[in-house]
């Protein structure tokens, strides 16, 4: 059977060399036609703005007064002492550190309970995820309301276990944890779909040969599901670290910061400064230090994740 | 020994599945009840905290009819900058993803990678400069500034490449001696062949900009103007212990897009599954 191919192979050769050439042209003309759209909205709306945030970083740049002025590294050095913004980092750190272990072992059980295809898993999985297609604004009130002390839903359940009861969110020190407990149940179900991709590209044959050999279902699970499982649990982490350090959305809804600051996340922190207090450039600095920690703490995760690679 | 097993199992994913949509049924539930039973039934375990005793849809009505918070204007809003959004990402992206993934010209490979590199500039640092851009352009508080820094969509180009990368070049080359023009060639054969990763990316444009809050927060002033996520969240603070009112407001924002998603899942999944192939 001739292949397309091959005829068209010929039928190209003999058109003349200067045609083929305009022809070429002609592609490459098209080719960047239909980049240019694209590579425009590209130059104007990221790398512009990444070269403009540079230069304002050095800048006093209030837009309020107009006024914009050269001041070196002093934003940053002012932000290297600044408690505000140092303590939001910390509520950031904290969001992340705690975050991350459980947020990605419970996405990874979820995984496993609905892997294997029985009755009902695909039910399942359509219930794990709707809090993924629920807005942060949405689920961040609806939050609001069950965290409420008299009336809502978290503290009826404790009472009836016979736990105190807590408003958790006018609490300073249980107010993070308030937000934590949001954060994960809008998320696990993003990452359980990413490991249910990993586990289902591990051959199965592998199972059955440990099977044979007597392995027990644990054994199998450290030996065979988590080394074989390593690149997809490398992307769930960086991709969890990167979010959790940037957490913000949530913040801005459930608690505005509060109480006393104690929410305050780090990009909350920058879009007060910036939009609030006008203070543009030295808001600028801060989101250049916070994308340098994130850029060097997924560099390091890198690492660590290949040097343990297959 | 096994039985129990798998009972345990069964017992485990079915409390996951109830911490899953517990506050969503809790939200649709106190919204189509009156304000007063919300709260006689808050301290009780039985079936009427999840129940409504008096169905209701006055809740509704107030929250659509509020001449404050004229949520019908800011559902509209949202859902006329979303659609435009998604069709000129999934237009102005295939283009691209098309021509990286089969047109040979010159740069191909070094625009390719200033693209990629995109992925690692977090919006955060130039939420600023994109700001005083839309300062300086007289965008601020106009759907220019909502859709047109919208339209790239890095991912989508990314997703899109890989699928047109497996139309076959015989077919290409095929319409190319029959006379058709690579735009005609895109936009009858490969594109009809792309349905499915369009869907994809259109699912997860049009959710993106439906759930987006502090790029509109920052460049919309105008209230009549305004986008659901922003007044959904201005509407919980200002209306404060209306609680019937906020969840209904809730609940009109969140149902058509759950509604979306059951009968669109699949495509949705295949999106985050591709995302994380990448890595």
């Amino acid at each position: 059977m001739a292949s397309p191919t091959t005829t068209a192979k010929p039928a190209a050769n003999i058109l003349p060399k200067k045609n083929r050439n305009s022809f070429l042209r002609g592609e490459e003309m098209t080719a960047w036609w239909f980049v240019l759209p694209s590579f425009a909205l590209l130059l104007i709306f990221v790398f512009y703005p990444m070269l403009q945030a540079f230069i304002i970083s050095f800048q006093n740049y209030n837009l309020v007064g107009g006024t914009k002025s050269f001041v070196g590294l002093d934003n940053y050095k002012s932000l290297m002492t600044d408690h505000s913004f140092l303590a939001s980092l910390g509520h950031s750190f904290y969001f992340a550190i705690i975050v991350i272990p459980i947020q990605t072992c419970i996405s990874l059980g979820m995984a496993l309970l609905i892997q294997k295809k029985v009755v009902a898993t695909g039910l399942f999985r359509t219930l794990y995820f709707i809090p993924v297609v629920i807005s942060t604004a949405v689920a961040a009130t609806v939050f609001k309301l069950i965290y409420n002390k008299e009336y809502g839903l978290l503290n009826n359940f404790l009472e009836l276990l016979h736990l105190p009861t807590t408003n958790f969110l006018s609490n300073p020190d249980t107010a993070m944890n308030g937000v934590i407990m949001l954060g994960m149940w809008k998320a696990v179900g993003f990452f359980m779909i990413i490991f249910l991709a990993g586990l289902n590209n591990i051959p199965q044959d592998l199972y059955e040969a440990a099977k044979v050999d007597g392995a027990s279902k644990i054994q199998q699970f450290f030996r065979i599901t988590l080394p074989m499982l390593n690149r997809t649990t490398a992307f769930v982490v960086i991709i969890t670290t990167i979010d959790a350090i940037k957490i913000s959305g949530l913040v801005f809804v459930l608690t505005n910061g509060g109480p006393n600051g104690a929410t305050e996340t780090a990009v909350f922190y920058i879009y007060q400064m910036a939009f609030k207090q006008m203070q543009m450039g030295y808001g600028t600095a801060a989101a250049f230090i916070l994308f340098a920690i994130v850029l060097a703490i997924s560099l390091v995760q890198m690492r660590l994740f290949r040097n343990q690679d297959y | 020994m096994n039985r129990f097993a798998s009972f345990a199992k069964y017992t485990i994913m079915i409390i996951i599945a109830i911490v899953s949509i517990i506050p969503i049924i809790w939200m649709i539930s106190g919204a189509s009840r009156p304000y007063a039973e919300l709260f006689k039934y808050s301290n009780s375990f039985n079936i009427h905290l999840f129940v409504p005793v008096q169905p209701t849809l006055q809740n509704f009505k107030d929250v659509i009819f509020n001449e404050r918070n004229p949520f019908l204007t800011y559902i509209g809003n949202t859902l006329f900058v979303a659609s435009i959004v998604t069709v000129l990402v999934l237009l102005i992206n295939s283009m691209a993803a098309f021509a990286f993934a089969k047109l040979r010209f010159r740069g191909k490979a070094i625009v390719f990678a200033l693209f990629m590199s995109a992925m690692i500039i977090p919006g955060e640092v130039t939420l600023v400069p994109n700001y005083l851009l839309m300062h300086n352009f007289g965008w601020l508080d106009s759907y220019k500034a909502l859709i047109i820094p919208s339209m790239l969509s890095v991912f989508g180009i990314f997703l899109l490449r890989q699928f047109f990368a497996e139309v076959p070049d015989e077919i290409l080359e095929a319409a190319k001696i029959d006379g058709a023009t690579m735009t005609r060639t895109f936009a009858r054969i490969v594109l009809p062949a792309a349905v499915p990763p369009m869907i994809t990316l259109g699912l997860m444009t049009f959710l993106g900009n439906w759930d987006s809050y502090l790029w509109p927060l920052i460049v919309i002033n105008d209230d009549k103007k305004q986008m659901i996520q922003v007044a959904i969240a201005a509407f919980s603070s200002a209306e404060g212990t209306d609680w019937s009112k906020i969840l209904a407001a809730s609940t009109i924002s969140t149902v058509p897009i759950l509604i979306l998603f059951l009968f669109l899942q699949r495509y949705y999944i295949q999106g985050i599954t591709m995302s994380g192939v990448k890595g």
